[in-house]
């Protein structure tokens, strides 16, 4: 055996004899620093990945200026916090100018060369930005579609009839808007840009419609920078653009909803910190003053006050020692896992994401608070153990618990469930440390869960009929040819396909069964009504049997119907798919007119040849698409619809592609379609809206999973601990006569104490603080009354409840296998 | 009338090297209101001996019963049911419950039961254990000898068959201890209870009307007090 030499060399070796109480503390200060590290750094990770897309989607630029002089932009550039500053200018961008390339309208942009370089993110996909008047990059759409290469020459022709050659010196990426609006797009250097940019008012870069785009340093005080700015050149408002997103998350916006943002993310921090100190601080009170008879035993021998102190002190350190690393590499381990995740999920935009990211921040937080915590709360019972008499300690009876004050109430209840509550409440610093831990979960989960209806409002996701591409009648008429369809349909790169004949603004009158309004007795309906109801009902009176307004009428096929039926408010969306001349109606609130049309309504159309009649049979509450102004949407089979209208071609014809399909594929099936009818790609919208859904749903519900599952490891181990402190006494509980059901009982009154009190008060500052962060985070920006977040909260409630099931059963069985004598000298 | 039977009794602890006989063979009974001492060095076996009796421990091989019952064939519930309605315990360091007042400790094994105390015998008992007056204190509020009169009067409520005391006077000084015993004593010849007590203690085990000497985990039945007086004598004790 090793000489010890020093009394703290007592410390491992307490810490062996110990081992199954230390344990527990080990798993409670794993748990916090798990909890904290995890936390921020997934926050951290959520922030970069944030700002890659940022980059991407808005430009790795700070802020923008307008209507400067070139002198004013170049002082700006040499300042010492700006890296880059770059000229941008575009025109034709609403293509209504009358430029083209080919057969199809071109955007015309110029900048400097560092927009292209350095605030563009891989905007020049081949190639090298054009170095004289005559050469453009073009976008990679023109490539495929045009054959081009680079060296080729390209004509643009100007509205007035004369043609800019270009030699291509580069591609560049397409952008969302450029596939959506099906239009080609050119880049030239600004010398290039100014000389093709029509009749310029003057001399000046606003004259070209130009901006200066300022990339600040990425650890420069932003805000001052752009004060500075703003004063030196006597810039207003108006002039300086921010790019608010960017700025937000390097915590450096100024705009009041990132404000309000930055308000709730510091106190869903709080409350992070103080849950982890909480977790700790009640392990540690219970480890160390259920060992206070050891401490007393050490003050007999010889052991100052002070050096037992010292010796609590080293002994918390030494669980640290392993707690803390073992947290920081799961958390770790977590992040990995996390962003490998989103890399998969989402390769285009988080593809930049680290494999193996460190996010120092976060692992500092956690060091932080597991030793910050772990020395304060190791105080307190270092104190108290310093205090024991070394006479307590001889007799024994120092080893006893917590000194009870209050006798238990055994007149209102059994004696099982009156013990076990007074158990709980014991030492008031415990059941404090306990029943708060317990409570700061609730809070944490009830607080946290506001940011999934922040990511509601903030991202619409992807509906299951978002199409990859359309094709539209340019006419909006019942025009494109059944062959194309039916083209489209064998194409094996074509996963789904469904198409719509719309007729619009059909006049209508309605003709209702009954002359007063019908109680239909849903609820939802009626509520958004409400506001309607009187201007309805004015209607209703005046006019009993019919009204004249207008309607776009819309066909559907099954696939189309099946995702209708999601929406399906009242009556049967199957008859309106199999009887004939029956329809459906969206209901739309903020259309007056559409409201006056009700379910078992008979709608006549009044189309130019005919009348036909309609009856209403279905009501939705949603589609995907919006009504012609004043006008009502009524959706029918497509039988129908051909029955009423005469027509037998789509309007529009929306596809799904399958996973594997290439850029080859897409440029076959825009063969198929030709030129007649515009087409449409927005797979790049499509895929910046799941890149951001991803990245949103993955760390805002990682962070809720991680708040429940740290609740049950809480609960579990809170338990466990409290069960242990006690076993001596339920051993002679149990020789006295107490049943195995009856100390279960005594346990599960000990932890429902913990948690109803935990989960009431938790509850109760959960709601108020899920208000406090719901108004900072959803209703500033979006105007959205708060509701109690009563799902959450039943949530949250399971959690806890499935908990306490978990962690009773097993130190009961415990209890059971032993015997009771062995319980006593546990 | 027979009140204890222990037949046959083994208990062995560890398996191997490490295999120890704490209890071997045991056979003897006990007969209603005997009060009877069991003596023996530390770790000859007679904890073990009283653990078992008291259904705390189960015996290794053997046969236990109290009042005609055989302890073992018991279900555990049973058998805690069992226990708490024919077994009173004291045990040297009085495991008093610490959130009840003496009147509480008293009556528990009543509570336990689910039964409402009988407020007569409650006080009848506190005025023989002298603790009327403390009635409402917490175990904390008294001192070692007050508290190992709650164990006595907790072990004699259900008014059981028989009293197991380990002990019952090893935190005690010398006063207490007699006290202790005489109530003992009292009870047993009052209430016509059974008593096995555990006792290091040569005095207090000549009060007993059988004495039974444990060694190496066999128990010598060494009949009346005066013969065991000189028995222990001669070891020493």
């Amino acid at each position: 055996m090793k000489t010890m030499k020093h009394y703290l060399a007592l410390v491992p070796i307490l810490a062996k004899t110990h081992k199954k109480q230390n344990r527990m503390s080990v798993i409670c200060i794993f748990l916090a620093v798990f909890l904290v590290t995890a936390i921020f750094g997934m926050a951290d990770m959520f922030i970069r990945s944030q700002v890659l897309k940022a980059k991407m989607d808005y430009g790795n630029w700070h802020v923008q200026l307008k209507y400067i002089s070139e002198e004013d932009a170049h002082l700006i550039s040499t300042r010492p916090e700006v890296k880059n500053l770059a000229c941008y200018g575009t025109f034709n961008y609403r293509l209504d100018m009358g430029y083209t390339l080919g057969d199809r309208d071109v955007l015309i942009c110029g900048s400097d060369e560092n927009y292209a370089t350095e605030i563009e993110i891989d905007m020049i996909s081949e190639g090298s930005f054009p170095q004289s008047e005559t050469e453009a990059l073009v976008g990679e759409n023109a490539r495929s579609a045009l054959g081009l290469s680079i060296g080729d020459t390209i004509s643009v022709n100007a509205p007035d009839g004369t043609t800019h050659q270009y030699a291509i010196s580069g591609f560049s990426k397409n952008s969302a808007m450029i596939t959506k609006k099906d239009v080609y797009y050119i880049f030239l250097n600004t010398e290039g840009f100014r000389a093709i940019f029509p009749n310029p008012a003057g001399n000046d870069p606003a004259s070209y419609n130009s901006i200066f785009m300022v990339q600040f340093h990425e650890y420069t005080n932003m805000r001052k920078a752009i004060a500075e700015i703003k004063e030196s050149f006597s810039l207003s408002d108006g002039q300086v653009g921010e790019n608010t997103m960017l700025l937000g998350l390097y915590g450096q916006s100024g705009s009041d909803f990132m404000m309000m943002i930055y308000g709730a993310a510091l106190l869903l921090s709080m409350l992070v910190l103080l849950a982890g100190i909480l977790m700790i601080a009640s392990s540690l009170n219970s480890n160390v003053a259920g060992r206070t008879n050891d401490f007393g035993m050490l003050r007999c021998i010889g052991a100052t006050p002070k050096q037992i102190i010292r010796l609590v002190h080293r002994e918390a350190f030494f669980l640290c020692r392993r707690a803390i690393p073992l947290s920081i590499l799961c958390a770790s381990l977590l992040l990995w896992l996390l962003c490998a995740l989103l890399r998969t999920l989402s390769p285009q935009y988080f593809g930049g994401m680290p494999v193996f990211g460190i996010s120092i921040p976060s692992i500092i937080a956690g060091i932080l608070i597991g030793m910050a915590t772990v020395f304060l709360a190791a105080r307190s019972p270092a104190r108290k153990a310093a205090r024991v008499s070394p006479l307590t300690a001889v007799t024994g009876r120092a080893s006893e618990l917590a000194p009870v004050r209050k006798a238990a109430n055994t007149s209102f209840m059994k004696i099982d469930t009156a013990l076990g509550i007074h158990h709980a409440k014991a030492s008031r610093k415990n059941f404090l440390l306990v029943t708060g831990s317990f409570a700061l979960s609730i809070i944490l989960f009830l607080s946290f869960s506001v940011t999934i209806d922040f990511m509601k409002q903030a991202i619409t996701p992807l509906s299951p009929w978002t199409p990859d591409l359309s094709v539209i009648s340019t006419e909006y008429a019942c025009d494109i040819d059944n062959e194309i369809f039916r083209s489209l349909q064998e194409n094996q790169a074509v996963e789904r396909i469904y198409g719509r004949m719309v007729a619009y603004n059909l006049p209508i009158s309605i003709e209702r069964k009954e002359a007063k309004k019908k109680e239909t007795g849903n609820k939802e309906i009626e509520s958004i009504n409400t506001e309607n109801k009187d201007a309805e009902n004015n209607r209703t009176e005046s006019n009993e049997t019919s009204k004249h307004m207008t309607c776009d009428l819309i066909s559907y096929e099954e696939t189309q119907f099946s995702w209708a039926k999601k929406y399906l408010v009242e009556g049967s969306i199957d008859d309106v798919m199999k009887k004939p001349n029956t329809g459906c109606i969206v209901f739309a609130p903020s259309y007056e007119q559409n409201t006056a049309i009700q379910l078992g309504d008979t709608v006549t159309l009044h189309t130019n040849e005919k009348e036909a009649e309609i009856e209403i049979t279905a009501i939705v509450s949603k589609c995907p698409f919006a009504a012609s102004v004043g006008s009502a949407i009524i959706i029918c089979s497509e039988e129908t619809f051909r029955a009423l209208t005469g027509e037998e071609r789509y309007t529009i014809i929306d596809m799904q592609l399958t996973k594997n399909a290439s850029e080859q594929d897409v440029t076959a099936i825009r063969d198929i379609i030709g030129t007649t009818y515009a087409f449409s790609d927005k797979r790049l919208d499509n895929d910046n809206v799941l890149g951001t859904y991803y990245s949103y749903s993955l760390f805002l519900y990682g962070f809720l999973l991680l708040i429940a599952l740290i609740t049950i490891f809480n609960i579990i181990n809170c338990t466990g601990m409290s069960v242990s402190a006690r076993m001596k006494q339920y051993g002679a509980l149990r020789a006295i006569g107490l049943s195995h059901k009856q100390l279960s009982k005594m346990i599960v009154a000990q932890t429902c104490t913990y948690a109803l009190t935990g989960s009431i008060i938790g509850a109760i500052i959960g709601i108020i603080l899920n208000r406090i962060v719901f108004e900072r985070l959803v209703a500033f920006r979006w105007g959205i009354a708060w509701e109690a977040p009563i799902a959450e909260l039943a949530m949250i409630l399971g959690v806890v409840a499935f908990s306490i099931i978990l962690a009773i059963r097993a130190p009961l069985h415990k209890i059971h296998e032993m015997s009771i004598v062995d319980t006593i000298h546990a | 009338m027979e009140i204890l039977k222990v037949q046959n009794l083994y208990k062995t602890y560890g398996t191997g090297d490490t295999k120890v006989d704490a209890l071997r063979n045991v056979s003897f009974s006990l007969e209603k209101g005997e009060f009877c001492a069991v003596v023996g060095e530390s770790g000859s076996g007679k904890s073990t001996l009283l653990n078992c009796i008291g259904a705390l421990d189960s015996p290794s091989a053997g046969q236990i019963t109290i009042a005609g019952q055989d302890l073992f064939k018991m279900k555990e519930e049973e058998r805690t049911i069992f226990r708490r309605r024919n077994i009173g315990f004291v045990f040297q360091s009085f495991h008093l419950i610490a959130e009840l007042n003496v009147e509480q400790n008293i009556c528990f094994p009543l509570l336990l039961d689910y039964q409402k105390p009988d407020t007569n015998a409650v006080s009848e008992i506190l005025d023989v254990l002298g603790l009327r007056e403390r009635r409402h204190h917490l175990p904390n509020q008294l001192s070692g000898g007050q508290q190992q009169r709650v164990a006595l009067g907790r072990a004699l409520i259900t008014r059981p068959k028989l009293i197991l005391a380990d002990e019952p006077t090893g935190n005690l000084d010398s006063k207490n201890s007699q006290d202790v015993l005489e109530l003992l004593i009292k009870a047993s010849r009052h209430y016509q209870q059974t008593i096995l007590m555990i006792t290091h203690n040569n005095g207090l085990a000549t009060s007993a009307d059988r004495i039974f000497r444990v060694n190496d985990g066999i128990v010598t039945d060494l009949g009346g007090k005066f013969e065991s007086i000189s028995l222990c004598a001669g070891k020493g004790e």
